[in-house]
């Protein structure tokens, strides 16, 4: 019996022993490729920086200046003959997974955009064709009218309709100014438009359906609650290279208790990944009343526009 | 009762108030009513329902048509002053929760455009309750109502206003990470960069809704959203990481139990 168990601690203790050396085994392992990590990635500055003051601490009365200079060999050699292909080996893995999750953000809002695109609310189109329909035995031309102003609008809402080149902001427009002679002729006398936008402008690249949710939000939001109505500008200008769209209205303001809604929250989301702190969505609320959005992004103006057509 | 509705005969002249905000859409019901029933006397137009309820105290119709969309005040607002003065009939275009409770019958409504059989029903069955006292609504708007745009008990704060140069900014609820009392100001933080503003950390603690933003600390007011990892600092204390912002936002003591399932 004692023998046995004798045997068996003794087998135990080998056993331990063994698991302590393969766990040291592994951490040496583990601390060598960090190390190499380190020495690939680390910059020569610095590098050299850690050589001096180990030689430093070589030259002190302790005596390691031998393990010092191996240290430092060692290192100069690994750095040279390996760290170059270690270190862009590092950053392509970096990269890869940066740019993973890059596109797979992109596809994810691309995707709540093009829902987005696809609601088409339908207050707005029961009433549309409520009107056409008044319009057809009192006014029969401007019924016409009003009809092609709605197959613009949807043309360029439903995106497995949209056509190419809808991310210009002479796109936007013309598709506004559909939407919005359909709202005059709704409101009648309630609803004025202005809109300032310059030849040269026109084809800037413009996130599709960002003119056209602030467009709506103004309307709805500002001017359809509002018992007098109003006007709403819509404004282009460039500057530095940034190219600034506002949409201002004098409607009723803001509510602070009202959430932006999925429009204004999805422009953002958009800008931010598109062009990340190069654009934004600023709203204000001017001191004349009512509300101001301006879209600030890179001016890319597009060359071909005027050769291609 | 003062009200003129009285036990008519029926070749007495019976009254109607129209109220749309949308011109077109008045003319539409005006010409299809003088159809279906020409003997109906339309005696005054509205064009949103402070003006309805206005015509229809100086004219007292017997029947009022009221869109439910209109600016300033809505139908179903306007219905709730005058449902025990005149015969009410909602006219909508397209409005899903607005017909649900239609569906049940207790409310006339028609949808545009107007016209055909379903105005013709409409008709008959105002020519047989015109002279009768109109029923009690006063549930079936409250329904509606609750459906239809009223206010959530408890509205919290979703936009902070702040001075940027000469303009006001409104700056969504949305894009705040973080909020951080400094002396007389509160500095406000978005991904963009800070603005201050002159609320006080107390007042907006008060008006923002609690399980948007937590109160970390005496001075900071964190969105949960943005919060991106917590973790503790060499001296212990528990210190909370917003996501794109450099700087690390301790939580006090007393606050800690926050954090405390993740």
């Amino acid at each position: 019996m004692a023998k046995s168990r004798l045997a068996q601690s003794s087998y135990a203790n080998a056993k331990s022993l063994l698991d302590l050396i393969r766990e040291v085994g592994d951490t040496a392992v583990t601390i060598w490729w960090r190390f190499f990590d380190w020495l690939a990635q680390v910059e020569w500055r610095k590098l050299i920086i850690v050589w001096v003051l180990l030689l430093l601490l070589g030259l002190t009365p302790f005596g390691l200046s031998k393990q010092a200079m191996a240290f430092i060999m060692l290192s100069l050699g690994l750095k040279v003959l390996a760290g170059g292909k270690r270190k862009a080996e590092l950053e392509a893995l970096h990269a890869h997974h940066q740019a993973d999750e890059e596109s797979m953000e992109r596809r994810v809002v691309e995707a709540r955009m093009a829902a987005l695109q696809a609601q088409v609310e339908p207050h707005f189109l029961f009433n549309t064709l409520a009107l056409i329909g008044q319009l057809i035995e009192t006014d029969p031309p401007q019924a016409a009218r009003i009809h092609q102003n709605l197959i613009d609008y949807l043309r360029a809402t439903l995106p497995q309709m949209r056509a190419a080149g809808a991310g210009t902001l002479g796109r936007q427009i013309d598709m506004s100014r559909a939407y919005l002679a359909i709202m005059q002729a709704r409101m009648g006398a309630r609803l004025a438009v202005s809109i300032d936008v310059p030849q040269e402008m026109q084809s800037a690249t413009f996130p599709v359906m960002t003119l056209q949710i602030l467009i709506e939000n103004a309307i709805k939001h500002g001017l359809e609650p509002k018992i007098a109505g109003g006007r709403i500008d819509i404004r282009a200008s460039v500057d530095q290279g940034v190219l600034q769209v506002d949409v201002l209205d004098d409607g009723v303001g803001f509510n602070l208790h009202a959430a932006d809604g999925i429009g204004l929250a999805n422009v953002r989301e958009r800008l931010r990944i598109l062009y990340g702190n190069r654009a934004q969505l600023v709203l204000e609320a001017p001191i004349t009343g009512g509300t101001r959005a301006s879209v600030r992004l890179p001016y890319a103006p597009d060359i071909f526009a005027g050769a291609g057509k | 009762m003062n009200s003129p509705v009285n036990s008519a005969a029926s070749n007495q002249r019976v009254t109607a108030l129209i109220a749309d905000d949308e011109a077109p859409m008045r003319a539409q019901l005006r010409a299809r009513l003088q159809e279906s029933w020409p003997a109906l006397d339309i005696v005054a137009e509205a064009e949103n329902g402070v003006q309805a309820v206005e015509l229809a105290s100086l004219h007292n119709p017997a029947i009022v048509f009221l869109d439910i969309r209109m600016p300033g005040m809505s139908g179903i607002e306007a219905a709730r002053l005058l449902f025990n003065r005149c015969h009410l009939v909602f006219v909508t275009a397209y409005d899903q929760y607005a017909i649900e409770a239609f569906e049940q019958g207790a409310l006339d409504y028609l949808l545009k455009p107007v016209g055909g059989e379903r105005l013709r029903t409409t008709c008959s069955r105002l020519q047989a309750r015109v002279g009768q006292q109109p029923q009690d609504i006063t549930r079936q708007l409250g329904a509606l109502l609750a459906q239809h745009g009223a206010q959530p008990k408890r509205e919290y704060l979703r936009w902070i206003q702040a001075l940027v140069g000469q303009n006001l900014r409104m700056i969504s609820t949305r894009e705040i990470l973080f909020f951080q009392a400094d002396e007389k100001y509160t500095r406000v933080r978005t991904a963009q960069g800070e603005v201050l503003i002159r609320k006080t950390l107390k007042e907006l603690a008060d008006q923002l809704d609690p399980d948007e933003f937590w109160r970390i600390h005496r001075s900071t007011l964190v969105r949960v959203d943005a919060i991106d990892s917590v973790g503790r600092d060499l001296r212990g204390r528990q210190m909370v990481r917003v996501k794109g912002v450099e700087e690390a936002l301790e939580v006090s003591r007393g606050n800690t139990h926050l954090f405390q399932q993740m």
